[in-house]
């Protein structure tokens, strides 16, 4: 009958897409981040300062590409990470009407590629309501990682004990307290390595909204390869440029998630 | 003991898990300074009545009545009758993001609205009481389970609340450990607190209830003094259960 002398801990998350988070731990995926992004670099380094012409051009050309996708990106990100904690609560909430619309988005978005739904804002809606194509590219990023994240949110609130909400509950304290002094806590360190990922796929996956005519990192790459015909030269250090990007990205993310499992 | 004023009062309660008849019309009062202690068999029920005490479980009839107030009545808001009810858990629950005083002040401060010091005044008295004073900035992951176990009654005391509830709070314990806590328990009984508490101690409870409670499937089948219950027993069940566990 007796049960281990500590407190119950709460399960691990393990949702995984997009790329890998480089952790102390793991000195395989340690090494390699490092290989990967000072090998980038120094190809970067190397080609605009050996061919300049016309890596130099390229590199120059690039910049408010970049910028374009972080924009997208960043507020993508903040934006999913609110419809993913409203859907994710909707998905454990006993309203059965809240949580049917809850499940309901959360299915219809998964089922459909990025791509598709991008089209489908868009185009599709655009036949009813013209917003610009940045618009339209971060609402339908937020909607459809929103989604994602639901999940992941759902899966790290149901990872903590029952007893957690039975305390709290036994104290007085109504539903929405224990969920914000209690649970939601504890669930961030649970959630944040696949949130951390979703990051770093979504970032990714930005690269999508440049065929909505969004002048992104991959668009402006197109431009300039369309005009000048260094497709080879063009796009390599188009995919050097998300390399570094998405590397440093997945390092912040490691980062964060050891100061958080540290303080303790 | 038993003029006094009733603070818990079950009346024909009874609970279904499908076919399954969880609590079968239970009716128990429980008087203000009182100590029961609830034991039977594993899936009598005990966990079950002692949760409805607190509207933790939904029953399917009857009534339990708290200090006058009707608990399943759907216009009773539970959140004010749980502020009076503490409850201890077998798992502790206490909460491993927060610190010891922090777990303690948590609910005086959002439930009960006591600025942070008042909080943590009553939260210091109480730490110095269960025996922990010197843990109170710990996380409760570098603390025992007697320790933790310590700190979530602490924490339910702070709310200064009218009955304590215990669920089998040493069950999880190495025996080591067990000691402390029944200490603390009976310190809290000695000083009056109406206290239900479900336990396999049957040192406790011969030592320190009032009155022990004998459950078998669902139903309170025999009930009286510990001398009365552990000694002079004639049902057939609580006997085979005392043959069992003595
Ligand atoms: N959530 C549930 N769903 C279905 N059956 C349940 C549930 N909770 C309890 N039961 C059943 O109800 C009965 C009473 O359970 P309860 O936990 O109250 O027993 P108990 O006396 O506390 O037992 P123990 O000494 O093992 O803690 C048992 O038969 C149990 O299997
Ligand atoms: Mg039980």
């Amino acid at each position: 009958m007796p049960m281990s002398g500590s407190a119950e801990k709460p399960k691990k998350v393990e949702i995984s897409e997009g790329g890998a988070i480089p952790k102390k731990d793991d000195v395989g995926l340690f090494t390699a981040w490092r290989v990967a992004f000072v090998g980038a670099i120094s190809i970067i380094i190397a080609l605009v300062y050996f061919k300049p012409e016309p890596y130099f051009d390229i590199i120059k050309f690039l910049p408010d590409g970049i910028y374009v996708t972080f924009k997208v990106t960043i507020a993508s990100i903040l934006l999913s990470l609110v419809f993913g904690l409203i859907a994710g609560l909707g998905r454990i909430s006993q309203n059965m009407f809240i949580n049917g619309i809850a499940s309901l988005y959360v299915e219809i978005i998964r089922g459909i590629p990025l791509l598709v739904q991008l089209f489908y804002i868009y185009f599709a809606l655009g036949k009813f309501v013209k917003l610009p194509a940045e618009v339209c590219a971060i609402i339908a990023m937020s909607i459809c990682y929103g989604a994602y994240m639901a999940e992941i949110f759902r899966a790290g609130i149901d990872a903590i004990p029952k007893g957690q909400t039975e305390a709290a509950r036994s104290l007085g304290m109504t539903s929405s307290q224990t969920t914000k002094h209690v649970i939601l806590p504890q669930a961030v360190k649970t959630i944040l390595p696949p949130v951390g990922n979703e990051f770093i796929a979504l970032l990714k996956d930005s690269s999508l909204v440049s065929i909505l005519a969004v002048s992104d990192l991959l668009r402006r790459g197109r431009e300039y390869a369309s005009e000048s015909f260094d497709y080879f030269e063009t796009y390599t250090m188009v995919a050097l440029i998300y390399l570094v990007i998405t590397l440093i990205l997945s390092k912040l993310v490691g980062i964060m998630e050891d100061k958080i499992s540290d303080d303790e | 003991m038993m003029n006094s004023k009733s603070l818990v009062h079950i009346e024909n309660v009874s609970k279904f898990y499908g076919d399954l008849k969880a609590l079968d019309n239970v009716s128990l009062d429980i008087h203000e300074g009182e100590t029961v202690v609830i034991i039977g068999p594993s899936g009598s029920g005990k966990s079950t009545l002692l949760r409805s005490i607190n509207k933790l479980e939904t029953i399917d009839a009857g009534k339990v009545i708290i200090d006058g107030v009707d608990i399943y009545d759907e216009a009773t808001d539970i959140n004010k009758v749980r502020e009076e009810v503490g409850m201890v858990f077998q798992s502790f629950n206490v909460f491993p993001h927060k610190t010891v005083m922090e777990n303690l002040n948590l609910a005086q401060t959002v439930v009960r609205k006591r600025t942070a010091e008042e909080a943590t005044g009553i939260s210091k008295k109480l730490l110095e009481k269960v025996g922990i004073f010197e843990k109170a900035d710990e996380y409760p992951g570098k603390l025992s389970g007697g320790q933790q176990q310590r700190v979530a009654i602490a924490r339910a005391l702070a709310m200064t609340p009218k009955i304590m509830l215990f669920d089998e709070p040493t069950s999880a314990l190495d025996p080591e450990m067990i000691g402390e806590v029944l200490d603390v328990m009976t310190k809290l009984a000695k000083e009056g607190m109406t206290m239900v508490v479900v336990t396999h101690e049957m040192g406790f409870a011969r030592e320190v209830a009032d009155r022990i409670i004998f459950m078998d499937h669902g139903a309170v089948v025999e009930q009286g003094t510990p001398d009365e219950f552990f000694d002079h027993t004639e049902n057939d069940r609580a006997k085979l259960f005392l043959s069992q566990i003595l």
